[in-house]
């Protein structure tokens, strides 16, 4: 069942385009990761997808009904977006801000009941924010903020997540932690992710499905499917226009962006043995 | 569909709780019936409005005047109830007024209307000009009951403002220029009331028309206006002959202007000068002496 | 989780301000420059020959004085903290969108025309006042409309330029009316509170609660709207139509205020901040207790301009202004250090 079905889908900032005819569907449960170059327009789809920007044409259905059939309500409860972290000019206390995600369950007086708190508390159990659960928002770093924004995503209760880039100041623990998170909230909790990212060896060994948008002018294009046709490595040198070197951990590729002032490495230097 | 109801009736409470406020209001008249003559508890406030009083003979019935009402002497001995710009509603009422005279102006008109909605009987009169001020006394005369004592008093300036005039009758007009400040030099316009105790001085105002009562003037006017007398209400309680000196030293920059170049820079008392009330006649007197010395030297 | 706002606990702080509110205003009541006794107010109205000044003094102008700066005060504070909600701003205050020069505007055009009617029997500067705040409001929302519909520094901007533009307006005025007009508007301007009749504090007071309760209702979406605006659509918000409304409802509570009292300063932006350095940005605790605390410090306010330099009266607009800006250095202060701005 298809959860997220975008069909031709075009898009662009004034007269720049930026996706063009985008067509690719994504399945209920299932992960998805989002990459691409600078400007191909990784953030763009995030944004018509939560619908914070309206598509020039072509349409994106979420959950079999056209997305613009939702009221903002109805459609909080089906998708939750991770942006990136910022300090909100009012203190809010962390608890606050993960209370926020159930205003779309709450009616006009809107108090939290019980079973609120428990997502609220559960949300933050998962994310580790809840030894910070009353500080605000501005004493905390960069990385834990970013995890509080998560755990506000996990309390909406949404079948659908959508994150962009939700690891850029996370350290390794928490990043690989994240991810873990993220997967659990897919295979135990059937939640569709969508994450937007950088970090294409990270996304590689979790996702089931990868989107990478991207090409040179005039060239559009977007390719979908598993993570390893899909981020093969001349590809990934023409999308990105770099050099690369692929080494493996375990049974998954890696692929390193090789500059001009690294050391040379080919193929068969190579010799990477993961700690799996 | 229970909460409209809800929402009407509360609607329909405040609605009907306001009407109720309101008929409570309207049917409030109670001190609006006493007689129309004679009050024993007047408060007054301003200084010419107690001046009037006095002059009336009603001294005695003041229970209350504004700050600033020092003549008769007697006055400054009655309760203050505030000052002329800021009146205390507070004391005015503690002291059981059945009769409060304001002036006619914004703020004081906003008094009398506060005091109205309270039930209390005012009476606003305006005195910018000489005549409101005779219409003013013989409308005082009326609500306190004291009619023929106006009458005379209105007959008793007019007398002495008829000799004066006499007087001054047929001689030329004397150019005058009335400053009242310094820095920035402001003088009296035309349309004021020092402008019409000036023309029945037998004087004529050096500036021409002007927007504003009081204007500003600059160095240019002066010298053009072509002042024959300049006259200065003194300022405070401090040597008058010390101010004059002063004033000459100040003045003697527009060397081309006959007041100075005459020495005729006058510095006048200035309670008479300063309020429109009963001493009319003593103010007018005080700017012809300036005027015309000559016919002052019994 | 006991960060978390209740029914119960909100209740509890809501009643125990109103009751020191209420504290506040009986004290105020027996403070003035004529001493009255509670005793006498009780004796009656009329019930012998002399008039009883006691009671006329408590119930025509102390308490009409008291329950108008309740009112003035806790729509000031209530508008003061919406506006800073929808403005993500701090700074903000209920006059920052113009209010305040178009009703300076109105008032000075009703004081030119040299008004001799009478509205109810009373002076066309309160319609004037009301009429200039909600057009010039309404000017500043179709202006930053232009610059985009969910832009609130397009808004803000729209206020500043409206702001400085009606002001010189004024200022020019100011410069050719006759001198006892420009008296009474310059002390219009600075805030005052005047004795009301019941009859206009029901009407007022009643429309005050209604914008309050209006917003209250929106409360928890004022929450989501101040922390963004981008968040506040992703969580289930019609921003839009919210901002609509809190704006709607809080320009009209604050031209009533403005209206009746004059421009009075600083307490639509000091009690948010203080009720916020407290209790936290939750709006739906934010926005009771900062009525009431906006009532009570006016109340207090309009106690000193009475008596401070009897018998003249102090505009009430003075009192707030000249002890707002210490009170807000306080806050300010206080509010570094708990940021961690100031150094340990």
């Amino acid at each position: 069942m298809n959860i997220i079905k975008v069909d031709g889908l075009s898009f662009g900032y004034s007269e720049v385009e930026v996706l063009r005819k985008l067509s690719f569907e994504v399945e209920s449960s299932s992960f998805l990761a989002v990459a691409g170059p600078n400007g191909a327009g990784k953030s763009t789809l995030i944004r018509l997808l939560c619908r914070e920007l309206r598509p020039k044409s072509g349409s994106i259905r979420i959950d079999s009904a056209a997305i613009e059939s939702y009221t903002a309500r109805d459609l909080a409860r089906k998708v939750a977006v991770v942006r990136q972290e910022f300090v909100p000019v009012f203190g809010f206390t962390v608890t606050e801000v993960v209370a926020m995600a159930r205003s779309p369950y709450l009616d006009t007086f809107a108090f939290e009941s019980r079973t609120d708190r428990e997502i609220i508390a559960e949300a933050l159990e998962m994310t580790e924010t809840a030894k910070f659960a009353s500080r605000t928002l501005s004493q905390l770093s960069g990385g834990e903020r970013q995890r509080v924004f998560i755990a506000r995503a996990l309390a909406q209760d949404t079948p659908v997540i959508l994150l962009d880039e939700p690891t850029s100041f996370l350290d390794l623990k928490h990043q690989v932690g994240i991810y873990d998170l993220l997967k659990k909230m897919q295979l135990e909790k059937g939640k569709t992710i969508v994450v937007v990212t950088h970090d294409i060896n990270l996304a590689g060994r979790y996702c089931d499905q990868c989107l990478l948008i991207g090409g040179a002018d005039g060239e559009k294009n977007c390719f979908i499917g598993k993570p390893e046709d899909v981020l093969a490595p001349e590809r990934i040198e023409r999308i990105f226009d770099v050099k690369v070197a692929v080494g493996k951990a375990g049974r998954k590729k890696i692929i390193i962006p090789l500059g001009k002032f690294a050391d040379s490495v080919t193929d068969t230097d190579a010799d990477l043995t993961s700690t799996e | 569909m229970r909460k409209w109801w809800w929402l009407v009736l509360i609607i329909f409470c405040w609605v009907g709780v306001g009407f109720a406020l309101l008929a409570a209001d309207a049917g409030n008249s109670r001190r609006m019936t006493t007689s129309s003559t004679g009050a024993d508890a007047i408060v007054s406030m301003a200084p010419n409005l107690t001046e009037i009083l006095f002059a009336l003979g009603l001294g005695d019935n003041i229970v209350g005047v504004s700050t600033g009402s020092d003549y008769p002497p007697e006055a400054a001995k009655k309760k203050t109830i505030g000052n002329f710009w800021q009146p205390d509603i507070e004391a005015i009422i503690a002291v059981r007024p059945d009769l409060v005279i304001t002036l006619g102006f914004s703020r004081q008109k906003n008094l009398a209307e506060r005091l109205n909605r309270i039930d209390y009987r005012t009476l606003s009169v305006n005195i910018d000009k000489v005549d409101d001020l005779f219409a003013a006394i013989e409308k005082i005369g009326r609500a306190t009951g004291a009619r023929k004592a106006a009458g005379q008093l209105a007959t008793d300036i007019r007398e002495k403002l008829d000799k004066l005039s006499i007087l001054m009758a047929g001689r030329k007009k004397v150019r005058l220029l009335y400053v009242i400040q310094r820095e920035p030099l402001r003088v009296a316009g035309r349309d004021t009331f020092v402008n019409e105790m000036i023309e029945l001085a037998g004087g004529e105002n050096a500036i021409g028309h002007t927007v504003q009562k009081y204007p500003p003037i600059g160095a240019e006017q002066v010298i053009a206006c072509g002042a024959d007398v300049i006259i200065e209400p003194a300022m405070g309680t401090a040597d008058l002959a010390q101010q004059r000196r002063s004033a000459v030293e100040f003045y003697s920059r527009f060397a081309n202007v006959p007041a100075v170049i005459n020495s005729r820079v006058y510095i006048i008392e200035p309670d008479t000068v300063s309020r429109l009330g009963p001493r009319l006649y003593e103010a007018i007197e005080t700017i012809a002496r300036c005027i015309r010395p000559e016919l002052f030297n019994e | 989780m006991k960060e978390l706002l209740t029914v119960k606990k909100l209740t509890a702080r809501i009643a125990v301000a109103i009751v020191l509110l209420v504290l506040v205003m009986c004290v105020c009541s027996l403070v003035g420059t004529q001493r009255i006794s509670l005793s006498a107010v009780f004796a009656g109205g009329h019930s012998q020959q002399t008039v009883n000044t006691d009671y006329e003094i408590f119930v025509h102008v102390r308490l009409p004085r008291i329950l108008l700066a309740c009112v003035v005060g806790a729509a000031l504070a209530y508008a003061g903290v919406v506006f800073q909600g929808l403005l993500r701003n701090p700074l903000a205050d209920p006059y920052i969108l113009g209010i305040s020069s178009g009703a300076g505007l109105g008032v000075m055009i009703a004081v030119m025309s040299g008004y001799s009617w009478t509205l109810w029997g009373r002076s066309p500067i309160t319609v004037f006042a009301f009429a200039g705040a909600l057009l010039t409001v309404w000017l500043v929302w179709l202006i930053g409309r232009f610059t985009g519909r969910a832009n609130m520094t397009g808004l803000l901007l729209a206020g500043v330029v409206v702001n400085a533009f009606f002001s010189a307006v004024i200022m020019f005025l100011t410069s050719v009316v006759k001198s006892d007009q420009l008296h009474s508007t310059i002390f219009w301007l600075m805030g005052n509170m005047t004795e009301e009749s019941f009859f206009v504090l029901w009407v007022c007071g009643g429309c005050v609660l209604a914008g309050i309760v209006v917003l209250f209702c929106i409360s928890g979406r004022l929450n989501l709207i101040s922390l963004g605006e981008d968040e506040a659509t992703s969580m289930g918000v019609n921003t839009v139509r919210t901002r609509t409304i809190a704006f709607a409802a809080a320009a009209g509570i604050t031209a009533i205020a403005v209206s009746l009292s004059g421009l009075i300063g600083f307490v639509g932006l000091i009690v948010p901040h203080g009720v916020r350095l407290i209790f936290g940005p939750d709006h739906r605790q934010l926005l009771p207790l900062s009525a009431i605390t906006g009532s009570a410090m006016l109340v207090i306010a309009d106690t000193f301009a009475r008596v401070v330099v009897a018998p003249a009266q102090l505009p009430v607009g003075v009192v707030t202004a000249i002890t707002g800006g210490p009170i807000f250095l306080l806050l300010l202060t206080r509010y570094a250090r708990k940021s961690g701005l100031l150094n340990k």
